[in-house]
């Protein structure tokens, strides 16, 4: 299978970095061919400038410094997550990402007199976030869980329509024990190693 | 009431600087004092870097300037506004990058002694919301609305006690003819009358 890790954190030395080492380390092993972006190393600009707005509904091209995230795109089938939960949420980094990448005729399109885009991304079969967050699971559900839902849900729409989405996150990070941070590492070794997808897998279980 | 008015929309002429323009003018004219923000105009950088992460849990945390000024304009402000269009249902970048590198620990919220997050925004009694949506209310409704969840929830928990929540959705903006667009910002400025 072909993995896809968008990677997002400022600092090489984070937990959220060993996680990225373990998760691709686990895909390598497991038999995946792995391509990775670590958004902040290429410097990646966030904010959608007000060309790219004012042409987002017909793209005359596809701007030089997403390309290569475009192309990535629609190469995989597996499609990874890895960052830290900052205000219930992707980091700037990652949330400019999906407002920059996921362009017309990438990721959606909208057919003559539609109104609500479809999905290009439909090479997309597996959908993965790992992420930490600072505060416990109780907060992140008063808060509505925004991160996840972004990618389980306003992302997973335009992706194959019988993706499979896994969630793994670490609550209240910043309280965590050193054991606790391993046991979560393992998680996603374990969870990386296991990574598949069949629609006849899924449609045996489902129906 | 000092009230702040953030927007985030790339082009200057968009129906977002339009909504916030009226907000900011009917704020005034009923006797508050506005503080407009445009996070583009300024060239907000949305991205923390990593000298900010690094000092995020330290005694400095603010080291850009532009994000000091910022801090020290929420710091006065008892009402938040923003103004935003909703893509990929939430925030767009620059907004949630505002979040981050503005409301950072001692702004938005501070550590306790076992390192809980309490209330930062103490001050703040107000939070009203105005997206503007390309979906429909059914569409937004199913996909969980994330934008409007980091503002009046995530940042909610962070403000007075009492705060009061308004939120003003315009849906299926693409479709939207000029009576109801124009209808809107009749309810925006009323709303602002009535802050």
């Amino acid at each position: 299978m072909k993995a896809y890790v968008v990677y997002c954190h400022p600092d090489p030395g984070s937990f959220t970095a060993a996680v990225r080492d373990r998760a691709v380390d686990a895909l390598s092993a497991a038999g995946h061919e792995v391509r990775m972006s670590d958004l902040y190393a290429d410097g990646f600009e966030p904010s959608l400038s007000e060309p790219e707005w004012l042409d987002h509904l017909a793209p005359q091209r596809i701007h030089p410094d997403i390309v290569v995230y475009c192309e990535n795109l629609r190469w995989c089938d597996a499609l990874l997550f890895i960052y830290p939960t900052w205000w219930s949420g992707q980091p700037a980094m990652l949330t400019g990402w999906l407002d920059r990448v996921l362009v017309r005729g990438v990721a959606w399109e909208l057919a003559q007199g539609a109104t609500r885009i479809s999905g290009r991304l439909t090479n997309v079969k597996t959908l993965v976030a790992i992420t930490s967050h600072g505060s416990s699971k109780l907060i992140n559900v008063i808060e509505g869980e925004t991160g996840r839902r972004v990618i389980g849900r306003s992302l997973r729409v335009l992706c194959h329509r019988f993706a499979r989405t896994t969630w793994l996150a670490l609550y209240d990070v910043d309280r965590s024990t050193q054991a606790q941070r391993e046991a979560f590492l393992d998680r996603v070794e374990h969870r990386m190693r296991r990574l598949w997808w069949s629609p006849r897998g899924l449609a045996a279980r489902r129906w | 009431m000092r009230v702040l008015v953030v927007v985030a929309h790339p082009d200057p002429n968009s129906f977002n600087h339009t909504i916030a323009s009226t907000a900011a003018a009917s704020l005034a004219e009923a006797g508050h004092a506005v503080t407009l923000l445009d996070l583009y105009a300024e060239e907000f950088r949305a991205a923390m870097s990593h000298d900010e992460r690094l000092a995020y849990h330290g005694d400095r945390p603010l080291v850009d300037p532009m994000a000091e000024r910022h801090a020290g304009i929420v710091k006065q402000a008892e009402a938040l506004v923003f103004v935003y269009p909703t893509w990929w249902s939430t925030v767009p970048a620059i907004l949630k990058g505002w979040l981050e590198r503005v409301m950072v620990p001692g702004v938005g919220f501070v550590f306790d002694e076992n390192h809980h997050v309490r209330r930062g925004l103490t001050d703040v009694s107000r939070i009203v919301g105005i997206s503007t949506y390309g979906s429909s209310w059914l569409y937004v409704k199913a996909i969980h609305d994330n934008g409007r969840r980091t503002l009046m929830r995530a940042l909610r928990l962070n403000t007075a006690l009492l705060t009061r929540r308004s939120w003003l959705a315009l849906y299926e903006i693409d479709n939207c003819s000029l009576a109801r667009r124009q209808a809107f910002l009749r309810r925006v400025d009323h709303k602002m009358r009535s802050l």
